[in-house]
């Protein structure tokens, strides 16, 4: 998957606007990154990328370059 | 001799917790965006002064009323609860007098929550079965509602207070009714899903009821229930489609072989994703929570009865059973539905 596609699959999981998130952002500033917003990011990471996130890292990310990061060799460009 | 399941009853405190009354409550929480997600419209809620045990017994005296089975046939009763009356005695025990179960009646409560039921079944299983007992209660209840601080709305939205009574025989025949039984234990998660106070590792202090707000504006203490959604769903997805697979391996059957699956009903969202993840067609993969909300051992003997009620669920019909939850604790089987 590439960073444009993930940064899209994460709109639909924040249930944002399109092409509203550019991967800068920190999750505080996306405002509805709440713990529903982090259950339905793992259940997509776990369709997506057939990947199951552990819990106690995705507690640690602080930005959208942090959730790339979790996922570094399976998002390109 | 087989076990099988002869009967199940359930019952619910009259109290109410619907999304509007949460709505008033939570200004700013989005009844629509919860309901859609998780599924839950209403949960039941025990009165003050309503223990587990009340309600445990009263689904057991409408199992009697029913004819199912008269109370002096029962030889043993399993009582699963995380919410006993008392440290001591044992509230199974309390239940055999207030039923007029026989003094010859074996009883005994066992401490587990959503995969509590899978468990009481394989101990039903083993009673009957080496001829220990021929009519086993086993009765799952819950008031998980009087753990939860007020202001805690993450978890309120979820669990209802309830308890099942399933009935348990033995009949003659060569061919099992229920089983194998699939189990698993993982204790390094039971801090996400726990009470932290209250027993003698940490006893109840004025500092332990101290609530505090978590980073998501829900409020609680040290003496109520904490629930890390995340961890535990993470953990459900790791170990449940694997438990999935074993069970079929161990049975040989396939998916399709299976009439209908019935899971532990934590919420839409888990159930729905792990549907999918499973290919399980949705006409096969039986829902209830919509009136209950998370009632933890007694979501699985509610939706059976449930699914027979709405003709889901007749004579001959496969069934695999998931539980799955605090501990972390897992069990799945299959029953075939006489």
């Amino acid at each position: 998957m590439t960073k444009q596609e993930f940064l899209r699959e994460l709109e639909e999981v924040l249930e944002a606007d399109a092409s509203s998130i550019n991967g800068d952002e920190t999750l505080a500033e996306l405002g509805s990154w709440d713990s529903l917003a982090v259950m339905t990011f793992i259940a997509m990471v776990d369709e997506k990328f057939g990947v199951t996130l552990a819990a106690s890292k995705l507690a640690d990310a602080k930005s959208v370059g942090d959730l790339i990061a979790l996922l570094e060799d399976k998002i390109s460009g | 001799m087989q076990a099988f399941i002869s009967a199940i009853e359930y019952d619910l405190p009259e109290g109410l917790l619907t999304n509007d009354m949460l709505a008033a409550e939570f200004p700013g929480w989005s009844v629509e965006k919860i309901e859609e997600k998780i599924g839950v419209g209403i949960r039941r809620i025990a009165a003050k002064d309503e223990c587990a045990s009340d309600m445990g017994v009263r689904a057991a005296e409408k199992l009697f009323a029913s004819g199912a089975c008269s109370c002096e046939n029962i030889d043993y009763l399993l009582f699963c609860t995380q919410s006993p009356d008392y440290f001591l005695p044992t509230t199974a025990c309390l239940m055999q007098d207030r039923l007029g179960l026989p003094k010859s009646c074996g009883a005994l409560d066992f401490n587990l929550g959503c995969s509590g039921y899978i468990y009481g079944l394989g101990l039903a299983k083993g009673l009957i079965e080496t001829g220990q007992a021929n009519n086993v209660l086993l009765i799952t209840a819950e008031t998980y509602s009087k753990h939860i601080h007020p202001g805690d709305k993450s978890v309120r939205t979820l669990f209802g207070d309830a308890a099942a009574v399933t009935l348990i025989q033995g009949m003659s025949e060569a061919e099992q009714k229920m089983g194998p039984f699939v189990y698993g234990t993982d204790g390094s998660g039971g801090k996400n899903l726990i009470v932290p106070t209250g027993g003698f590792r940490t006893p109840r202090t004025v500092e332990s009821a101290q609530v505090v707000e978590d980073e998501q504006g829900n409020f609680r203490s040290q003496d109520n229930l904490f629930m890390n959604g995340s961890e535990i769903f993470t953990f459900t997805l790791r170990t449940i489609p694997k438990s999935v697979k074993e069970l079929l391996t161990l049975s040989g059957k396939s998916l399709d072989d299976i009439d209908l699956f019935v899971f532990h009903q934590a919420n839409k969202f888990m159930l729905e994703h792990l549907r999918k993840k499973l290919n399980v067609p949705e006409e096969k993969f039986f829902m209830s929570f919509q009136n209950y909300g998370n009632t933890v051992s007694s979501t699985i003997p509610i939706a059976l009865s449930d699914a027979q009620r709405e003709g889901k669920l007749k004579p001959g019909a496969l069934v695999m059973l998931v539980g799955f939850g605090v501990g972390f604790s897992w069990g799945a089987t299959l029953l075939y539905w006489v």
